[in-house]
């Protein structure tokens, strides 16, 4: 009996021991493993569409300017730049006494290497369109640059605080050439050390960092772990100290948890239904307004969301420069049957609804909307597609005559923070598939000379104006169902300070610590 | 001894006028095992579920729905609680009996009848034939199956026909390799080269002399792949490749509960269960018939 | 014998071809164009057409296969259309934790399941029998990702004794090899018993009884090479499955292996390493083939090879 006990606590201290080694990663050197939702597809922002690897990509890169903790635009490597008065060229004048990774002065001729890379259709680069409207870019002094536009461009200084338009060393860049995507050398807090594909990226505190002080920590591993349920149980275990995102159904879960730090943070996602308004009945706006009478947004945030997502307010989401709010747009089904009866269709129709994704919160999400939509006699089928499915039917869709997508959840997030980027690629006629994503084969003249009016000037008032217009009419001719805005959930271990989640999905981390 | 070994088993001569027929045979041999039957009874209970579920089942499994009660536990309203969309797991798993069992079954034997003529022509004729059809078996196999059925739902469109296919493609060359296992050890038994000297056609000896004697090892791995095969079609309806949503299909209710079951487990567990009892039933029917079905265990 | 067997591997160059312009075809046929995907929805269709041309997308099918085959001749894998690597470091850096993982997962599978088809066999219809056929027909019908699941909250989130993902050290293979394994071991157990059953039942078992030799004796000396037959053929089977790489627990535990690959691959239609992993997989699956037919010539010389 005393031996069996022996070998039972003997047993016991060696797990002990164990669980401190994985639960409690050594602390001399401060190292934070930070779980993602997916995995990364390349270190080259410029190279990636993806904001989870751009957003990740920050640790080694850093863009002339870029979004605080709050969204706000701010100069990061950019110290000040001023614009001609036809509103085509920029001159950018750039921070002094800042070294890359690999010792190279960061100047303008690191600015110049950089965007004639990306510029050069030759390149490949899939960020290409992002870029296209720069002609040329020019060395006027060594901390000063212009850049060149083909036409007027007022959201030009967003695009270049997009997560992906970040300065590479010109050194590295013409010693590794197409393999830079592997040997990424910028001026961020952190020096690539390793890219192991199937597990992790890491890299290594950059002493030589141009903000004193910083980086806090002096190792960073973030590692894509894709199944929900695995993130989740990571954090628990004390093998990652952030994790991002978490399943909504485990939110309530990990918040009773006292080791551990539950965020939700607003997003500037929208998830909506496209309805095809050349496709009968969509053609008609009293089918496509009672469409949005019919579905209670309240409650779809709460069966497929836990609540973690508010109704949209707008046809360009909170938080975005220029949105509009107009207020979710009202749950009335007697008013929803009244237009359909008006319409010509008081007894309902049948049609189809697809989703863009096929995870286990878009499934609820349409069958949902399957559910309140039979409440006033439309019947819907639905299919969540997979992403190949999803490009062959929908975004690869040669002309409109070919198209079948009728209804389409999906959803859309306006990365460069203003509205032209929240509406042309979405509902301008250009815009079609399969040049861009407007699956609604929405098309309005108004809607779409303003918009082109609106890059023209740089006068924030007009644009105001101009921008407030377009949404009046796109809100008044409901080519989506606007449904809701979700919220980014995130975890992180209570030791864990200075890193959150940003409304674009991506990170801010410049303060990260481990106490 | 065994006299008769090789014909007592062949059921389908069942109608033969004899008092003695195998059919009979083969039930007073069966009806010996109590669980057996009852797994049997079990496996005809779930049949009668599947063609009425749709009138047993307290609540419409699609459209009825209360969100006041998502994901709320077993109650006297809702025996197996409420799913996260508010439905009625009990009326859910019930309806979807007809889908899980169909794909289930269908599968197996569409893959078994294919893969067993494949494994007995290339166990008895080997050469040319064992050559090809071990090679398209190895290409079957090789090709990776959730591959295999992505490409085939992709190319024929999404439903539980297609998925049908897919599954039984997996099941083909399992069935064609085991088969000529056996073949290949039958073909040199005494009694088919006895047969062959009295001047039997391959087909005869194929037919009634080896095929009977690899029935036990099909009808074992029959009921082992019908739970297989479930799980498998479950796996596509994951994939958005099988049954679309809200259709029960009990591999798609499983699939949906993944978000909810660290939060509210009778989602997961009910759908669990029910695949867990049919597959177990299928199974215990399967020894069961084998028994059943095997001339050397005539009663001791 | 031996030429047999020259035979057969020379007769692995056409299975390769087959299942070459077999693989290169249906991917082919498969909804969704890999330029697309990878360029992602905020591309427009200049950058899409970029990449196709950069691809070689743009050419027609037949001439995309000839350089295909041509490149494969050469042992030139191709690079990945989504992480530009080449196919084959993909390939590499995921078959060894693959390997391990099935290793571990076969071998003790293996044991258990064939150990407790036996007690079941001896033990016919006796308490013993009716334990082990509960394990196996749980084994199999547990979906194993509920399985893993399951094990990942108890084992590390509760008790904190095990790490959940990666491969990073001994400790990391517990769960996921048993989660992979367990449905092995119910099919080991339930067709080591079936076939145990068969062989107890012949003549020269039964012989051998009568001569009076201990049962003990019966059943390993002269039972056990007999009824092994159609055990390895599963065993063979089976190892050739796990090897494919488990998409589902690969998926649960974030195994970097290639299960995972495969899937993450078919998703972005990474046409170069589809082509090139299930040409592997084949591979795998016909050496492992080859080698069952090996054993089963040793274990009953009955059976001869021409």
């Amino acid at each position: 009996m005393l031996k069996r006990y022996r070998y039972k606590s003997l047993l016991m201290t060696g797990l002990a021991v164990y669980m401190s080694l994985i639960a409690f990663p050594s602390y001399a050197t401060k190292e934070v493993t930070i779980a993602v939702y997916s995995n990364f597809s390349s270190l080259d922002p410029y190279d990636t569409n993806d904001t989870l690897s751009q957003a990740m990509a920050k640790s080694f890169y850093q863009g002339l300017f870029g979004f605080d903790q709050d969204s706000k635009l701010v100069n990061v490597l950019a110290d000040s730049y001023t614009v001609n008065e036809a509103g085509t060229e920029y001159t950018i004048f750039l921070r002094k006494g800042i070294k890359f990774h690999d010792e190279t002065d960061f100047n303008a001729d690191a600015v110049k290497a950089t965007f004639d890379r990306v510029t050069n259709p030759d390149n490949h680069l899939k960020r290409y369109n992002l870029f296209s409207r720069i002609i040329n870019t020019e060395v006027i002094n060594s901390y000063t640059v212009k850049f060149t536009l083909n036409q007027p461009f007022s959201a030009f200084i967003n695009t270049l605080a997009h997560p992906s338009a970040v300065i590479i060393s010109p050194t590295a860049l013409a010693k590794y050439g197409k393999d830079i995507a592997f040997h990424p050398v910028g001026t961020g807090p952190f020096v690539f050390t390793e890219w192991n594909a199937t597990d992790y990226v890491k890299g290594k505190k950059f002493d030589q960092y141009w903000k004193k002080g910083l980086p806090k920590i002096d190792t960073i591993i973030w590692r894509p772990i894709i199944e929900n349920n695995t993130r989740a149980a990571m954090i628990q275990t004390g093998e990652a100290q952030f994790a991002f995102s978490i399943p909504y159904e485990q939110a309530k879960l990990l918040e009773k948890n006292d080791k551990l730090v539950l965020v939700s943070t607003p997003s500037i996602i929208a998830r909506y239904i496209s309805l095809n308004v050349t496709k009968k009945p969509f053609d008609d706006v009293r089918v496509r307004q009672a469409l949005n009478y019919a579905i209670n947004k309240e409650a779809l945030a709460k069966v497929a969301f836990a609540g973690y997502a508010t109704p949209i307010r707008g046809v360009v989401p909170a938080g975005v420069d220029f949105a509009v709010d107009y207020g979710p747009w009202p749950y009335d089904p007697d008013k929803a049957r009244e237009l359909l009866a008006e319409a010509g269709y008081p007894t309902g129709f049948s049609t189809v609804l697809w989703s863009s994704y096929n995870h286990t919160t878009a499934q609820k999400v349409i069958q949902f909307i399957q559910q309140q939509l039979k409440q006033v006699g439309i019947n819907v089928a639905i299919e969540a597609m997979e992403v190949g499915q999803r490009v062959a039917r929908v975004e690869s869709v040669p002309s409109v005559d070919d198209a079948e997508v009728k209804m389409y959840y999906t959803g859309w997030s306006s990365s460069t923070m203003e509205s032209d980027w929240a509406i042309t690629p979405l509902l301008a006629t250009s815009s079609w598939p399969p040049k861009m994503y407007n699956t609604a084969y929405y098309s309005n003249p108004v809607v779409d000379e303003k918009l082109q009016q609106a890059l023209l000037t740089n006068d924030r008032e007009t644009k105001k104006i101009l921008y407030k217009e377009i949404q009046d009419q796109i809100w008044a001719d409901a080519p989506w169902i606007f449904l809701l805005g979700d919220k980014q959930l995130y975890v992180h271990s209570k030791n864990l300070t200075g890193m959150s989640v940003m409304i674009d999905g991506s990170f801010y981390f410049e303060d990260i610590d481990l106490h | 001894m065994h006299t008769n070994g090789s014909t007592t088993i062949d059921v389908t001569s069942a109608s033969q006028g004899q008092v003695r027929t195998p059919w009979r045979e083969f039930w007073r041999k069966f009806k010996r095992q109590k669980i057996a039957v009852v797994a049997a009874s079990f496996i005809l209970l779930l049949i009668v579920v599947a063609i009425f579920g749709r009138w047993l089942a307290p609540y419409d499994a699609e459209n009825d729905f209360d969100y006041m009660l998502i994901n709320e536990g077993p109650s006297m309203a809702h025996w197996f609680g409420v799913d996260a969309l508010g439905r009625d797991i009990f009326s859910r798993i019930l309806i979807g009996t007809q889908l899980s069992l169909t794909a289930g079954f269908f599968s197996v034997a569409l893959g078994a009848v294919v893969g067993t003529m494949m494994g007995l022509m290339a166990g008895f004729y080997g050469g040319w034939w064992d050559r090809i059809t071990m090679r398209i078996s190895d290409v079957l196999f090789a090709f990776p199956g959730m591959l295999l059925a992505i490409g085939v739902v992709a190319i024929m469109g999404n439903g539980m026909i297609n998925v049908i296919v897919a599954v039984s493609i997996f099941s083909i060359p399992a069935f064609a390799r085991l088969v000529r296992g056996n073949t290949l050890v039958l073909k040199n038994m005494t009694y088919i080269e006895a047969v062959k000297s009295i001047g039997a056609s391959n087909w005869t000896i194929i037919m009634r002399h080896i095929l009977p004697g690899t029935v036990s090892g099909i009808v074992v791995y029959f009921t082992m792949r019908i739970g297989t095969s479930i799980i498998t079609a479950a796996s596509l309806s994951f994939l958005g490749l099988g049954a679309q949503p809200p259709t029960p299909e009990w591999g798609a209710m499983l699939n949906e509960a993944q978000a909810d079951m660290m939060i509210a487990p009778h989602v997961a567990i009910f759908p669990s269960l029910a695949i867990f009892f049919t597959v177990l039933a299928f199974n215990l029917l399967g020894d069961g018939l084998r028994d059943a079905l095997d001339p050397k265990l005539d009663q001791k | 014998m031996l030429n047999y067997f020259i035979k057969r591997l020379l007769g692995l160059i056409p299975t390769l071809f087959i299942v070459m312009t077999v693989v290169f075809f249906f991917i082919h046929l498969l909804p969704g164009d890999p330029a697309r995907l990878v360029a992602g929805p905020e591309a427009d269709d200049t950058v899409v057409n970029m990449i196709r041309h950069e691809l070689g997308l743009d050419k027609p099918l037949w001439q995309q296969f000839g350089q295909f085959f041509i490149n494969i001749i050469n042992g030139d894998f191709g690079i990945s259309i989504r992480t530009k690597r080449p196919v084959i470091d993909e390939i590499a850096m995921r078959f060894m934790p693959t390997l391990l993982l099935t290793l571990t997962s076969m071998f003790w599978s293996v044991l258990v399941g064939m150990a407790i088809g036996m007690v079941s066999a001896v033990w016919r219809n006796k308490w013993q029998d009716r334990l082990g056929m509960a394990f196996a027909v749980t084994g199999i019908s547990f979906p194993s990702f509920a399985l893993g699941m399951m094990l990942i909250q108890i084992f590390s989130v509760k008790l904190g004794w095990l790490p959940t993902v990666g491969a990073a050290s001994w400790q990391h293979y517990i769960l996921p090899s048993l989660t992979l394994g367990a449905s092995v071991a119910a099919v080991m157990a339930r067709f080591t018993r079936s076939s145990f059953i068969d062989v107890l039942h012949e003549d020269y078992i039964r012989t051998a009884r009568a001569k009076g030799l201990k049962e003990s004796v019966v059943v390993i000396k002269h039972s056990l090479r007999n009824a092994m037959i159609p055990v390895i053929t599963m065993m063979g089977l089976q190892f050739g499955f796990l090897l494919g790489g488990s998409i589902i627990v690969e998926k649960v535990f974030n195994w970097p292996g290639l299960g995972r690959l495969l899937i993450d691959s078919v998703e972005a239609r990474d046409y170069p390493i589809i082509q090139i992993e299930v040409l592997l997989f084949s591979l795998e699956f016909i050496l492992i083939n080859l080698v069952v037919d090996f054993l089963y010539a040793a274990m009953n010389p009955t059976i001869r090879y021409q």
